[in-house]
C-alpha cells in the first residue's frame, strides 16, 4: 500500500515504522522525543466514548488538546508532581491493521490503526483497545503528527482508567 | 461487629469531639460491603437522586438509559413530550427491555416474547393476546411500564427518587435549589447538555468523590502542575477569602474566586482577547438583565456545588455536571457531561471545551490526579483495617473546627463542608450510636448564605 503525498511516496510499511518508533518512545516515557514527533500546532484528541462526530466543540471529550495544551500535557507529565503518573504507569502497546487513507485535505496522510495499550499500575493491569485516526504530514525529517487522535473501543472507561497517560 | 440496633454496621462511624476540636471518620465507611448494602437500601433507595438534564432528551421520543442506584432505567421524553423515568425491566418476566444507551423511539419492544409498550407506559402489543383475555379486564393495565415513583424537575435538572414518600424536590434541595437557578441565569438563550458524556470507573468509595470535591485543601499539593500551567497562562491562583457552606440536606457548596476566570463572565488572559470583547458584552447583558449584585452572584463567582448524594456541579471555567453511581464499596462509576449556553458562538464554545475538558476530565491535566488520591487513598485505608488500637482506623476532617467554634465562616481549605456531609451521611444511615459527639457543639452552625 503507497499513498502520494506532495510528491513523496509513503508506502505502509514507512507509516508502520513512524508508529512503532512513537509506541517505544511512549512505552519508555520519552516525552521530549513524543512532542517532536508533532508539527507545531498540531491537535490530540480523545474522543468520549459514545460520540460519533468530528467535531470536539460540539461535545464532552476526554482530551482535546490544542497546540498549548498538548505542550502543557507533556510539561506536565516530566514532571514528579504529575501524581497520576508518579510513579508512572508501565505501558506496553501494540498496534495493527495499519490502513493509508486519503485525507479531505492535500499534503495530509489519514492514517488508521488499531492499538492495545495494556498498562500496569498499582498492582492493576488494564487494557485499552480502540483505533488510531490521525492525519500525518509528510517532510524532510520524516512524518510528522498534524493531528493525533485515539478513538477508544470501550463503551465506557472502566474502573482504574483514568487517562493519566498517553492513549 | 453487629451494632446496637442489629443492622450489622459498628457504632462511632462519625466521632466529633468539640473539646479536643477533632472530627473523625470511621475507615470501615469506605470499605465495608455492609455499609455499601445498607447505603443502598437507606440512602439511594429513599432519597431524591439525579437522573439527568431536561436537555438530553430535547424532542419527544428522545431516550437514554441509565443506571442509577444500582437499577436500570430509561430516562425518556414521550410522545406528548412528557419526561419519564421507567425501569428498564420488561414487566413480563424482567428483561432488560431497552438495551440501547440512547436514541429515539415511541415503542420499546421486548425482544424475549416482543411485548411492545409505548413510551408513555402503555402496553401498545401483546402477541397472542386473547391467551390473557380470560384473565379478565386488568391485565393490560397491569403490564404497563413500571415507572420510578417519584420524578420532578428543577432548572432542566430531573431527579427521581425509588420512594414514593419523598419531600417535594423543591423542599429537598433547600438552599441548593437557588445554585442552580443561578447556573440556569448565565445566558438568556438557556443552557443544554452538549453530546460526549465523560463516562469512566473509579476504584474508589464514592465518599471520597464527594470529599474531594469539597476540599479546597488539596487543590495546591495535588493540582500542582495544572497550577504551574495555569500560573504560566498568566493567572494567579490564591485560596485566600473563599468560603465553603453546608447548605443543610446534605448539600454543601465552595464558593471559589480565585482559581480561575469564567468564560463569557470573568475574563483571565489564557481566554485570549477576542474573548474579553465577548465576555464584556454578555457581562454587560447580565446586569442589565439580572441586576448588579444578582450578576455578581451569578457570573463572578465560581461554584462548585454537591447536591446529596449523587449530583456535583462544577461551575467554573465552564460547566461540568457529574454523576456519581456506586457500584461497590470500592468501586464508583462516573458521568460527566458539559453544560453549554445554547447557540454559543463557535470560538466561545471551542475555547469553552478546551477549558473544561483540560480541568474536569479523568484525561485533563488535574482530575487524574484526584482520581489517584482516591484510589490512593481507598488502598492506603488497607493499612489499618481492623487495628484494635483505638482511633486508628479513622480519618481526620478536623481542619477548620477552631474557627468554627469561634463562629468564623469556614474556608473552602478547611474541612466544614465534609463534616456537614458525614453528619448527613451517619443521620441518613440511621444507625444508633454511629454519631458520637463529646463536648459542647456550638450553638450556631454557619450554615447557608443569602444570595438573593
Ligand atoms: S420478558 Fe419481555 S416479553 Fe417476555
Ligand atoms: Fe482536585
Amino acid at each position: 500500500m503507497t499513498a502520494l503525498i506532495g510528491g513523496r511516496e509513503i508506502t505502509r510499511a514507512d507509516v508502520e515504522d513512524f508508529l512503532y518508533d512513537e509506541a517505544e518512545i511512549l512505552d519508555a516515557w520519552k516525552y521530549d522525543d513524543w512532542l517532536a514527533l508533532f508539527e507545531p500546532g498540531a491537535r490530540f484528541e480523545v474522543p468520549a466514548t459514545d460520540w460519533k462526530g468530528e467535531s470536539f466543540f460540539e461535545s464532552g471529550s476526554f482530551v482535546t488538546d490544542d497546540w498549548d495544551l498538548l505542550r502543557a500535557r507533556v510539561k506536565r507529565l516530566k514532571s514528579r508532581k504529575a501524581h497520576a503518573e508518579n510513579p508512572p504507569s508501565r505501558t506496553h502497546r501494540m498496534i495493527s491493521n495499519v490502513r493509508l487513507r486519503e485525507a479531505d485535505e492535500p499534503g495530509l496522510l489519514r492514517v488508521t490503526a488499531s492499538f492495545i495499550v495494556h498498562r500496569a499500575r498499582d498492582g492493576e493491569f488494564d487494557a485499552y483497545v480502540g483505533r488510531y485516526d490521525h492525519l500525518l504530514v509528510p517532510g524532510d525529517e520524516g512524518l510528522r503528527f498534524r493531528r493525533r487522535r485515539a478513538v477508544l473501543g470501550h463503551e465506557h472507561l472502566t474502573a482504574g482508567a483514568r487517562l493519566s497517560f498517553i492513549l | 461487629m453487629p451494632g446496637p440496633d442489629g443492622t450489622g454496621l459498628p457504632g462511632r462511624l462519625v466521632v466529633e469531639d468539640w473539646d479536643a476540636l477533632t472530627f473523625r471518620v470511621n475507615r470501615v465507611a469506605y470499605r465495608s460491603e455492609e455499609v455499601f448494602q445498607a447505603e443502598r437500601d437507606r440512602i439511594w433507595a429513599r432519597t431524591w437522586l439525579y437522573l439527568g438534564h431536561e436537555t438530553e432528551v430535547a424532542t419527544p421520543n428522545d431516550f437514554k438509559t441509565r443506571t442509577l442506584g444500582g437499577r436500570p432505567l430509561i430516562f425518556c421524553r414521550d410522545a406528548d413530550g412528557d419526561i419519564q423515568a421507567w425501569l428498564n425491566s420488561c414487566p413480563h418476566r424482567g428483561t432488560i427491555l431497552c438495551r440501547e444507551r440512547e436514541g429515539s423511539t415511541k415503542l420499546f419492544q421486548c425482544f424475549y416474547h416482543a411485548w411492545t409498550f409505548r413510551n408513555s407506559g402503555d402496553v401498545a402489543a401483546i402477541p397472542g393476546k386473547d391467551a390473557y383475555e380470560a384473565a379478565g379486564e386488568g391485565f393490560l393495565d397491569s403490564m404497563r411500564l413500571r415507572a420510578v415513583p417519584r420524578l420532578e424537575s428543577h432548572e432542566g435538572f430531573v431527579f427521581v427518587s425509588f420512594d414514593p414518600d419523598v419531600p417535594p424536590l423543591l423542599e429537598y434541595l433547600g438552599d441548593a435549589a437557588d445554585y442552580m437557578t443561578m447556573i440556569s441565569q448565565q445566558h438568556e438563550a438557556g443552557m443544554e447538555v452538549l453530546p460526549g458524556t465523560q463516562m469512566y470507573g473509579v476504584r474508589g468509595n464514592w465518599k471520597l468523590g464527594v470529599e474531594n470535591a469539597m476540599d479546597g485543601y488539596h487543590f495546591s499539593p495535588t493540582h500542582n502542575t495544572f497550577v504551574g500551567y495555569l500560573r504560566e497562562t498568566g493567572f494567579a491562583v490564591t485560596d485566600d477569602d473563599q468560603y465553603a457552606y453546608n447548605l443543610g440536606n446534605g448539600h454543601s457548596l465552595l464558593v471559589l474566586t480565585g482559581h480561575g476566570g469564567r468564560i463569557s463572565m470573568l475574563w483571565e488572559p489564557r481566554f485570549g482577547e477576542d474573548e474579553k470583547v465577548r465576555t464584556e458584552a454578555h457581562r454587560a447583558e447580565m446586569d442589565r438583565r439580572l441586576g448588579p449584585e444578582r450578576a455578581r452572584y451569578v457570573a463572578d463567582e465560581s461554584h462548585i456545588l454537591f447536591v446529596w448524594p449523587n449530583l456535583l456541579l462544577f461551575d467554573l471555567e465552564g460547566l461540568s455536571i457529574r454523576q456519581l453511581e456506586p457500584v461497590a464499596a470500592d468501586r464508583t462509576d462516573v458521568r460527566a457531561w458539559q453544560l453549554a449556553p445554547r447557540g454559543e458562538d463557535a470560538d466561545t464554545r471551542a475555547l469553552r471545551m478546551k477549558t473544561m475538558v483540560s480541568f474536569v476530565g479523568p484525561g485533563g491535566l488535574a482530575t487524574p490526579d484526584d482520581i489517584e488520591a482516591y484510589e490512593a487513598v481507598q488502598r492506603g485505608i488497607e493499612a489499618t483495617a481492623a487495628d484494635t488500637r483505638p482511633g486508628m482506623d479513622y480519618s481526620d476532617m478536623s481542619r477548620g473546627m477552631v474557627d468554627e467554634v469561634k463562629g468564623v465562616q469556614g474556608r473552602s481549605i478547611d474541612e466544614g463542608a465534609m463534616r456537614g456531609f458525614w453528619r448527613h451521611w451517619v443521620d441518613a444511615l440511621g444507625v444508633e450510636d454511629g454519631l458520637a459527639v463529646s463536648g459542647d457543639r456550638p450553638e450556631r452552625f454557619l450554615e447557608g448564605r443569602n444570595v438573593r
